[in-house]
Formats: structure tokens, sequence, C-alpha cells
């Protein structure tokens, strides 16, 4: 369900009216910001574990070559194999070492979900900030804009675009899921945005002069820090599962190596049926602990900006 | 009145921007989606009629003819739901096909949705008022796990294990082989037995959602300042907590509410066709597999116009709930 | 419909709200003794079995084939006839077509059948084209009926075009002829000759009882077949039949013994014959594919074990190059092709076939004129099969040094490549009909050659030969056996020389059957008819099984 059935935002209105963090005159540099919210994040228990996943799935990424016992594609095993010493999760009916294809897997898994999710974000960001802060005709549009890509309900338009595709890629995933996930943040992020317009720290940079666009990046924005990252983690988790989704209904590239294409593979093969189970369970696993880490580092970014979520240590 | 016109407006022109957009769509498309429907509804054995030939092309697109015309007949077959033939259900019109399969979907879907809900809603009330304790960070650890399990992979597990290993389920469908659909109190415990594990796979994962939404609402709702003032005025904390923090932090819930109730139409896509149960999720996803570009684009616009619907009555329903809506 | 619609949503909306109250038996099945049943692997319900029997339409329940009878059904292993409603037929000259019509046989709703029903059934699909799936009225110019034979006038000698005209279902005249529009009609009250009519049907089952009228009515042993539907999640399927819910099912498994033998190895078997031939078709219409000796140095270059091993679990064996399926077609193996027609990896040969095309290898690579051979193979992305086929081709050709990928599209998107002809190269399948004329003459016939761009239905290759079309249409109007097998042995020969297709290994037919309640099923050592669910081997296998 919650592929496609919006999560909840995580941020409020009124969460980030009195702690404007990184506003005004003080505004840290951004590698200090980075640095401090990287501090604030790890000193939330939830978000460390998340961090934590979440590095792993990055290391196991980049270092796959030097982790993975085999090639993932090499068909030279015997098939149908049950975990033993040489594949240690067993093998595909195609005879492929299926811990290979796990360690592989990561990197479209997580290429997918960060690709997409920042360009979902990006769109979110500035059509929402844009709305909300003009009222009348440009947030009419994009208001517009907004709810229509809101009723083309993600998952369907994405199967539906993958069957006419003729030809798919990784990329193609990114593209389509950056199109279709942006709406739900940009909604929120405008009523938001619409919200802080009459709040008075807002007006009176507006009374003092400031232009359109600096009042929207400089006060408003910021107010809005654990609402963007919400936004990107949602999409990021989202994007996640349906290229597991696309993957495993034959409708992704079968020639990839992800996690999705190895419960596509149990799927075909049927792992149930020969007893495989470790084929369904494992790449299942991977993308739930990445979505897992998502969420949980979710947590720390709502801590971040909202002191009152922030744990008691 | 005059926000509920406005949105009225909007909804319509929504409405027909969506519906639209579905007649652009595979006109867009590289290749020739009509052709493709048509070689394979040739190649289901059925002759193509030329009423069939026309109500595809009206579909996914006429060669040789200008389009406004196609776009005003695609307007007129819509009006009169003629969406054509189905390379999947040959012998009955796609109209037919969905309508038999949206009662199944609407009602399990729809119902688990709205229990997921209310359930998701109420545990984060819960660890909202609890913030802190152990009690919250069992329900927030708990629905973050959930919330990340991929539902057809849940539902592939739970397969496998409560009707392959343990055959205390049955593996397929909504009711056992033989029986026609009826409101017998037999056919309706066998449509219940059918339904419990695809049910609980979509509840399951669709309860987090709420969980943490609600969470973080109360958490935030119970530091204003009304709260506070009305805890210090001695009412008591249980009241505070359901009377004031709650109906507030229910707001932005409700927003995204309205929108996971419209995708419930296409939500259970993979579910349903993992525990193949005779719903629209189902329908779309053999439509999917199949290339049946007809029923695909059909199915497409019920559940887009389901969506559209589901938001303009959350509209409605907002503004009764927050005032300040309508002078926005 | 709308009534039904309604009543579900009722049930439905009790279903959810009613979660607790949960009831667990199963009444599906009915009243009626169980040992009396047969229960074969429905048709696939999408979600749910739409009714029809009209035996024409393409579209009609597999229980179609058990109401409604042909004149005779050739096996499609060897191509031999057995007779149903005709006790035989010949050829008077090698353009008219006799069939003795049997005598004593009635409809199931007790009227008598006669000739004239026969020539009712072959008129219908002239009236009705889209009605005539095997093209009849392509080769036949007219139906008449003489006391009781049945006589038909080809346009041309067309003899192998028997094995049509012998299948075509015959329905009763007196029933069909106030049908408004049979081509629209489902036909949902059959009434047929054969051995079952029409019990119940319910959207995810329906029920045959046996018809007592039936004319070798001793020769049945079922009171009752239940069609229950299958789902539309292959995966799903497996797990179902492995459960052993069906006296007879049709699925490919994975690792059959494990799997589903020894679930109950006393009772539980599988016979997977082979029912076609998967082949690398090559586009002949563009270099270096055009150049024969390409050809051989790909054929050559392949170890077909391997790919069927992985493409099909080793079930089914690599294939002659004879284009024959063996050892179903052996009587017509031309004794004088080697092993059988049977190719093995040859690097040496693969070699000097391919340097007499010009390529020679240079660091590794397949170069011809400073370029390395490249091929894109074509094949449907979720034919897994087909897939695991290809990987292993792609891995083998890469060893010698071509540039090979795969493209994995979508089945259309495949379909409209192989029938434009703008593709490298194809997976596809090759011959089964159980005739070798029928299998030649639709992937060698020039006819179907058609320029690239313009759609074919058959020949995809593109492969063009007069003396090929000379010996189709000598073995078109062969009625004698011997010219027979000199047309197809030097069709054999064409096959394995000029490599129109390179074939890999057989597609198999998945038969699998339990003998706890009936036995005689077809198998290996008892070969009567492939174990298909789909055709007219429905028929052949009730005829043959006893009560267990």
């Amino acid at each position: 369900m919650s592929i496609v059935s919006p999560v909840p935002p995580p941020e409020v209105p009124g969460a980030a009216i009195e702690i404007p963090f990184g506003r005004g005159s003080a505004s840290p540099g951004p590698l200090l910001f980075l640095g401090r919210a990287f501090l604030t994040l790890w000193s939330n228990r939830k978000a460390r574990i998340g961090l934590v996943i979440l590095g792993v799935d990055v290391l196991i990424a980049i270092l796959a070559p030097l982790i993975a016992p085999h090639s993932p594609t090499a068909t030279t095993f015997a098939p149908y194999q049950n975990p033993n010493g040489t594949n240690w999760f067993g093998t595909t009916g195609n005879g492929q070492d299926v811990f290979s294809q796990m360690v592989y897997g990561a990197r479209i898994s997580l290429l997918v979900g960060i690709a997409a999710g920042a360009a979902a974000t990006i769109i979110a960001v500035t059509i929402g900030l844009i709305a909300g802060y003009r009222p009348g005709v440009i947030d009419e549009g994009l208001s517009f804009m907004t709810n229509l890509a809101l009723v083309i309900p993600g998952l369907p338009l994405m199967f539906i675009l993958a069957a006419y595709l003729q030809s798919r890629s990784v990329w193609t995933i990114v593209l389509v899921v950056a199109f279709t996930s942006w709406a739900t943040g940009a909604r929120v992020i405008r009523s938001q945005a619409s919200t802080l317009r009459t709040r008075e720290f807002v007006t009176s940079a507006v009374f003092s002069g400031e232009r359109l666009l600096a009042v929207v990046f400089r006060e408003i924005l910021p107010n809005m820090t654990s609402l963007v990252a919400g936004s990107f983690f949602s999409a990021a988790t989202a994007a996640v599962m349906a290229e597991a989704s696309l993957e495993f209904l034959g409708l992704g590239d079968p020639s990839t190596v992800s996690w999705g294409t190895i419960l596509y593979y149990a799927e075909q093969q049927n792992s149930l049926l020969t007893g495989q189970w470790v084929l369904v369970f494992a790449p299942g696993l991977a993308i739930a602990l990445l979505a897992v880490s998502f969420t949980l580092i979710n947590f720390g970014v709502d801590a971040l900006s909202n002191p009152r979520l922030r744990e008691k240590s | 009145m005059r926000y509920v016109v406005r949105k009225l407006v909007l909804f319509l022109v929504t409405l027909w921007a969506a519906i639209t957009l579905n007649f652009i769509l595979p006109r867009l498309m590289p290749g020739s989606p009509v052709d493709a429907a048509l070689a394979k509804l040739a190649s289901s054995g059925l002759p193509v009629t030329n009423a069939e030939r026309q109500a595809i092309e009206i579909q996914l697109g006429v060669p040789n003819t200008s389009l406004p015309q196609q776009y005003w007949d695609y307007w007129v077959a819509i009006v009169h739901l003629n969406f054509g033939t189905s390379y999947s259900f040959p012998s009955e019109t796609v109209a037919q096909t969905i309508g038999k399969a949206a009662p199944w979907t609407l009602t399990l879907v729809g119902v688990t949705t709205v229990v997921a809900f209310v359930i998701g809603t109420l545990l984060g009330v819960y660890a909202g008022w609890r913030r802190g304790k152990p009690a919250d960070t069992t329900v927030t650890l708990g629905a973050t796990f959930f919330a990340a399990f991929p539902p057809f992979w849940l539902g592939l597990l739970l397969l496998y294990l409560f009707a392959f290993k343990l055959p205390w389920f049955p593996l397929k469908g909504g009711y056992f082989p033989g029986e026609t659909p009826n409101l017998s109190p037999p056919f309706l415990g066998d449509a219940v037995y059918h339904s419990i594990v695809p049910a609980f796979t979509l509840a399951i994962t669709s309860l987090s959602g709420w969980v943490f939404g609600m969470r973080n609402n109360m958490i935030n709702t119970l530091g204003e300042d009304y709260v506070t003032f009305a805890e210090a005025n001695g009412l008591r904390s249980r009241t505070v907590a359901l009377l004031y923090a709650a109906r507030n932090a229910l707001l932005p819930n409700v927003t995204a509410f309205g929108l996971s109730l419209g995708a419930v139409v296409g939500g259970s896509i993979l579910v349903e066709g993992v525990f193949s149960y005779p719903g629209l999720g189902n329908l779309l996803y053999i439509a999917v597999s199949n290339h049946d570009f007809p029923l695909m684009q059909a199915l497409f616009l019920v559940i887009s116009v389901s969506m559209l619907v589901a938001i303009f009555v959350v509209d409605l329903i907002y503004v009764r709930l927050d005032p300040r809506v309508r002078q926005g | 419909m709308r009534r039904q619609a309604r009543s579900i949503t009722l049930c439905a909306a009790a279903v959810v709200l009613a979660l607790v109250g949960a009831s667990c038996s199963n009444t599906g099945g009915n009243g009626s003794s169980g040992s009396g049943t047969l229960t074969i692997q429905g048709d696939s319900g999408n979600p749910t079995l739409v009714e029809n029997f009209n035996p024409y339409q393409g579209a009609e329940l597999h229980g179609t084939y058990l109401i409604y009878e042909p004149l005779e059904i050739p096996s499609p292993i060897d191509g031999s006839y057995t007779e149903f409603l005709a006790t035989g037929h010949k050829f008077t000259d090698s353009k008219t077509l006799v069939y003795t019509i049997r005598q004593g046989v009635k409809w199931s709703d007790g009227k008598d059948f006669t000739p004239a029903d026969v020539v009712f059934s072959f008129n219908l699909l002239k009236k009705y084209p889209a009605l005539d799936g095997h093209g009849v009225w392509s080769q036949v110019t007219s139906v008449s009926a003489s006391g009781n034979d049945v006589s038909m006038s080809f346009s041309n000698p067309n003899v192998p075009f028997a094995a049509s005209i012998a299948q075509t279902p015959i329905v009763p005249e007196h029933l069909w002829s106030g049908m408004a529009d049979p081509s629209k009609d489902p036909n949902t009250k059959p009434v047929g000759t054969g051995p079952f009519t029409l019990g119940a049907f319910a959207p995810t089952q329906y029920t045959l009882k046996k018809n007592a009228t039936y004319w070798q009515a001793d020769k049945i042993a079922p009171a009752q077949v239940d069609f229950p539907a299958q789902a539309s999640n292959q995966a799903t399927n497996q797990l179902d039949v492995v459960s052993g819910k069906f006296d007879w099912a049709y699925n490919f498994l994975p690792d059959v013994k494990a799997t589903f033998v020894d679930k109950d190895s006393a009772h539980n078997h599988y016979w997977f014959p082979p029912g076609g031939t998967i082949g690398l078709y090559l586009n002949l219409t563009k270099a270096p594919y055009s150049d024969v000796n390409f050809r051989k140095g790909l054929s050559l270059s392949l170890n077909r074990t391997t790919i069927a091993t992985k493409a099909v679990n080793g079930y089914l064996d690599q294939a002659s190059m004879s284009g024959l399926i063996l050892p179903n077609l052996k009587k017509w193996l031309d004794p004088s092709l080697p092993n059988q027609g049977l190719v093995t990896q040859d690097s040496a040969g693969a070699q000097a076939a391919f340097a007499q095309a010009g390529y020679t290898t240079q660091g590794g690579k397949l170069m011809k004129g400073g370029r390395q051979a490249t091929m894109s193979i074509v094949m449907p992305g979720n034919f897994s099969d087909w897939v695991a086929a290809a990987t292993e081709v792609k891995n083998e050709l890469t060893a010698i040094g071509i540039n090979a990928t795969l493209e994995l599209p979508q089945y259309p998107q495949y379909s409209q490549a192989i029938q434009g002809g703008t593709f490298d190269a194809a997976i596809g399948g090759f011959g089964g009909s159980g005739d070798p004329y029928t299998d030649f003459d639709l992937s060698l016939n020039s006819s179907f050659a058609t320029p690239v761009n313009k759609p074919t239905a058959n020949n995809f290759q593109r492969f063009k030969d007069p003396s090929v079309d000379q010996a189709l249409a000598t073995l078109a109007s062969a009625t004698d056996d011997t010219s027979k097998l000199q047309a197809t042995y030097s069709l054999e020969q064409v096959m394995f020389t000029k490599i129109p297709v390179v074939l890999m290994y057989y597609g198999g037919s998945w038969g699998l059957f339990t003998t706890k309640n009936w036995t005689g099923w077809p198998s290996a050592s008892n070969p009567y008819t492939l174990p298909t669910l789909y055709n007219n081997s429905l028929l052949t296998v009730v005829t043959h099984i006893t009560k267990a």
C-alpha cells in the first residue's frame, strides 16, 4: 500500500515556527550546517540506526567487486542450489550465485532510491514553495498541476508507462518515479508555505523589502528543512519500492542485477516451490532494511528542526 | 460557499485534464499501441469486428484522422462507457470486466484502508501521548519495520507459509472454485476466509504510515500554546490529548487519508496479483503483463477518476474541519 | 450483470466487516461422489472464467473439446489418425477428399447425428470466415454429402491439409442453423456428440457430466470432469499443482522430481515430451547472417546440451537440425543425416566456417574488415526459459569473439520485430504441428518471406529457395509414402546444410499426472498423444484413461 498511498507528512504546520533553524543573520555555512545536521542526526538513537544501515548498504554497493565472491551474472553453477559453502545464498534456476547478486543489487536499489528521491524533491520544493508564496493565479496554476499529478496514481502510471515503453532502463525508472512522486511533497510544502507566509517573521522580511526569491529561499525554506528532507526520504523509499515492484512484475530491465530482479527471477523460477525461500526472503528484507533506514533517518530529521521530537537523552 | 464553488470548478477542470491525459498518453507512446492491441485481439482467435476495431482505435489512437475528431469520439465513447474489447477478455466489454472486479477491490482494499487508518491513527495518538516511553518505541519501531515491507513480498511470504507450507488458507482467489457469488452465509464465510491473508497483508503494510503521521502531529500539537494553556487550566490530561490535541493533529492526516483512499483502487495491484484476488488490482496486473492496452487504459481512467473524486471530497470535508482555509 | 455485481458488493463488504467470524470450511465440492470425478487443471481464470463453449471462436473453454467431436484426430506426435465422427478418409484423387461418416451417433439432446450436420458445419465456416481458424476455405472449394460420405474438393492438391479438416469440430445443424450470429454467440448451452455435456458453470470452475448416450460410452470411465480455473499467477498455479489438487495438470515445474514426484512418488508422474523446437532465428536479409558459412560457424559454436540444461532444466534434449522433432517424427528422418542431425559443439569446425565467411579471430575477437562481428538477440523479456537459453548463447558467442547482446522487450515489440524482419537474431519456436509438411511449409515457404517492414506470420528469417518451394509443392500433392518421404528428406537436407534456423533444443509439453484416481495417462512408454490440455489431446486422453 505504502507504495502508492502517500505516507502522511512527517511534519505538520506549526512545527518549525518557533525554531527558525539556520535562518537570518546567524545562518551557518553549508559545511557547518551539514556537519551540525549529521551530529544532530547521530545523537538521535533511531536516526543513528538508520545511518548505520544506510552506511553499510553504501559500503556494500561501493565495494561490491571486493565483497562478492563470484560474478553476479555468470551462469556457471548448478541451478536450484540451497545455501552452501560456495554459494552462501544458493543459486538461481540459471545457476547464478545469489549472494553475489545481492551484493551487486545494492547498487541499483541505492542508485534508484537516491536519484529518484532527489529529483522528486527538487520538483516538489520548487513547485510547492512558489505556489505557497504566490497566492492567486500562480498558486492556482501550480496547485492544479499538483492535483493533476496527484490524481494520476503513481504505481499504475509507472506500470502503464513501462508497458508502453519499448526500451527500459534503470534511468527510465528513476525518471518515472521522480515524475510521479513529487506531488505529495509539493502539496504539503505548499500548505506549509502558505501558513508561514502570514507569520510575522516572513511578513516583516517582506516589509523590510526583501525580494520574493530571497524571502522564499531564506525565510521560508529553512523553516521546512524537515519537510524537504522528509519529502526526499519518502520519495526515496517510494522509489526503492517502485523499482522492486516494476522489476517483480517483469516491467523493469530483467538483464540488470538488482534486488527487484532477484525477486522477479525467484517468482519466475518459483523459489518457494523449490524450497529456496532465501531467494525471496533476502532481497525483500534488503529492500525493507533500506526503506527502514530512510524512515529512521527521517525521525532524526524531524528532530533536527523540531526539538519537540528530540529524544530525551 | 465561494470556496466550495471554486473547488467544484477546480474539480471539473482537473477531471477534464485527467481524462484528456488518458487520451494523450497512448498517442504519445512509441510504436503503435493500437496495432499491438488489434494484433493481440486477432491472435485470440475471435473475429475483430469493425465496431471493436473502432472502439479500440478511439481509445488508443486512430490512424489518418484529425486529432480534434479523435478527441471528440473519445469523449463520446467515455460518456457511453465504451472502452472497447480487451485481449484478455474478448467475449465481454471492458466495462463489464471492470464492473465485475470493482466491488471486490472497493470493499477489500477500501475497508482494509479504513481499518488501517483508524487503528494506525489510534496507535499514533497513543505513541505520541506516551512519547519517549517504551510503549512509544515499540509502536514506532514496529510500524517503521512493517511500513518498509514491500506489500507483495510480505504477501508472497504469508502465502508460502500459511497457504502452502501450512495449508490453512487458500492459495488463490476470492472464493472456492465452483461457487457463484451470492449472499448465502456459506458463500460469505468462504469469501471472508479467502480475504483474510490479503487483507492482513494490506493492513499491516499500510498501518504504519498513519502511526507516524499521527504520532508526529500529536507531539507537535501537544507543544502548542493552547494545549499548554488548557492543561494549565486544570483539564485532565487525557481529555486534553483526545479533545484538543488529537482533533487538531488529525487535520493533516485527513488530507493524506483522502489521497490514500483514492489510491485504493490501484493500490493493491501486486498484492491482488500475488493472491489472484478477483479485483481491479489483479485486473491491472493482468492487463499490464499481457499488454492488454484497452483494458489498461480503461482501468487507468477508472483509478484516476476515483482519486480525483476522493480528493474533492476531502477538500470539502477539510473546509469543515479547518475554517482557516476558507480564506485561503 | 448489474444484479450480480451488486450482490458481490454486498458480500465483499461483509467479508471485511466479518473478518473475525471466518468460516474455514470448503463448500466447493458438491454432492456427487468424488471417486467418479476426474479433476483437470482448468482454463486460466483471469480472474474469473468467461462462459464460452463455441468450438470455433478460439475463446472457448477447454471442456469444449469433450463436448464436440471432430471427424478424426491426427496425433500431434506422429500424425496418425484416430477416428471419431468419421470412420475413415481417403483421397480419391489428389484434389478430392472423402470422409465416411459414422452412423448411430446421437447428439446429446437425443437427435440423430447425420452427414448433413458435417456439411452444415463446414458451410458455417464458409458463411462466417471469422470462425474458420484453420483456413479450411482457403483450400476447399466445396463440401457435399452423398449417403454416408462427405467429400471435399480442393482448389489445389494439398494432402497434408486433411489434418486441419479432420480436426474441425462438428456442430448440430438443428440448433446452430437458428443461431443469430455464430461468430459472436458464446454457446452457453452446448449440445454435442462428445463424451460429456455441460453440468454446471461457475466463475472459477465448470463441471461436465458424462453423456450417457455417447457412441463409445464404454470407453469413458469418469462420471464427471471438473475444471477448476487456474490463477493468472503462474507461480500460484505451480503451488496449486504440487498441492495435489489435480489428476492431470499442464505446468512447467522447476526441479520436477523434487517438487512434484517426491511428494507422492507412488502416484505422481510427469511426462515432458517435446512439443516444438526452440531455435535461434537469424535475419537472412542482413549480412553476415545471410552467409550460410557464418550461420554454419554459429551453429558449430553452440553447446546445445548446455543451452537445454539452462533453459529447460535438461528435461528436454538438444534439437536435431533436420527440423524434425525426435523421437516423435523419427519415421520421417533421412537416414543419411549424420548423427540424426544432431550437431555438437566444434570450435575448429566453427573457426573454419567463419574463415570461409571471411572472419578471422584477432585478439579474441571475430573480425572481418576491421570490424567485430556483432549480434543482437531479441526475445520477450518475460519468457524466462528463452531468456535463460539466450543468456547461455550470448556467453558462448562472446567466448568465440562475437559481440553478442540481448534485447528483452515485451511480447508485442518482440512480435513486431520478428514479423517485420527488423531484428538481427531472435529466439523463436519452430514446428510442433506433428506433421513435417506443415512445419516446413510455415518455416521455409518463400510465399511468407515478405520484404523487411512488411509483417509476415511465418518464415520470420525470410528464407527463399525455389527448390524448397518445389519440394513443398511436391510434398503437398504426394499421396504415396515413398514420394512423401523423398520430399521430406530433401527438406531435412536443406534444414541441415543451409541452416535457415539454428535449432537448439526442444520445447516441452508439461504433462503432470497422478495415478491415485485414474491410470492410462500418456507417457514415454505409451505415447499415444501429447499431454496438452488445450486441444484435442483432451478428448484422446479421456478415451484412454481407466479407473485406478
